[in-house]
């Protein structure tokens, strides 16, 4: 492969989670998770609307909630909040500069300091978590 | 707007909203889950004028990082001038859509035309 087609991978190269370690999977999670959040933004204002047209319409919309799919999808969501707000201060932190290291030669096997082992047990944490978030919000939602 | 100006405001927002849907999930767990999902409940929550205001901020605050971190994504995956305006143009009238249609629910449910 040429290196021009090399970086016109688009989607492909965008989703490849195996080639830059676990950097990649966080920068790929990120995205994911910043868009399943965004869905269940705009859905959770929309379902909120309900309660506009009276206290029917807002039992039947919380009953479409109270199942074991929205209990799951709702867990789900906490997990992606979570890790996208610890992955997030993550990145901004890296972004000040806080963490990366001090710039130095690539020497071969070209290790960049900002790729450090701060980092990957900041997004390794983030990951673990989101995990223990999600298990307390379901033992929350079915506990009841 | 530049770029680094909108990635502070993007961040901004981020640590604005944390702080403040944790406050909102709070007021979750302030009861039983179920209960405070109540009708009742809920509407005594909106009624309320401070937790009204803070509802408003914080769709102000995550349709603006939701909305351009959408663009960020798009923009990332294809470049050009047309597509990007296209893009900028498309997250701002979604974000102020959103915006407006969850304001709504919150004005008229807190000034009690349920």
């Amino acid at each position: 492969m040429t290196r021009v087609e090399e970086n016109k991978e688009g989607i492909k190269g965008m989703a490849n989670p195996t080639r830059y370690g676990i950097e990649r999977v966080a920068y790929l999670l990120m995205r994911l998770t910043g868009l399943g959040l965004l869905v269940y933004f705009v859905a959770h204002i929309a379902e909120t609307s309900s309660i506009l047209q009276g206290k029917v319409a807002w039992d039947e919309m919380l009953a479409l909630t109270q199942t074991t799919g929205g209990h799951i999808i709702l867990a789900l969501v906490i997990g992606m909040c979570v890790f996208h707000t610890v992955n997030g201060i993550r990145v901004m932190l890296g972004h000040g500069g806080i963490g990366v290291g001090t710039p130095g030669r690539l020497d071969y096997p070209y290790k960049p300091p900002s790729q450090n082992a701060r980092h990957k047990i900041a997004i390794y944490s983030s990951i673990v978590l989101a995990a223990i978030a999600m298990m307390y919000g379901l033992a929350v939602m079915f506990g009841e | 707007m530049r770029e680094s100006v909108i990635m502070k405001i993007h961040y901004g927002t981020a640590l604005a909203a944390v702080a403040l849907v944790a406050v909102h999930v709070l007021f979750r767990l302030t009861q039983n889950f179920a209960e405070s999902l109540e009708y009742e409940s809920v509407i005594a929550n909106y009624q309320f004028l401070p937790y009204a205001g803070m509802l408003e901020i914080i769709l102000i605050l995550l349709s603006i990082h939701g909305f351009n971190g959408l663009r960020v994504i798009l923009i990332e995956l294809k470049q050009g001038r047309s597509f990007e305006k296209s893009v900028t143009y498309g997250c701002i009238g979604a974000m102020a859509l959103v915006i407006l249609y969850g304001s709504r629910t919150i004005f008229l449910t807190s000034m009690g035309m349920t």
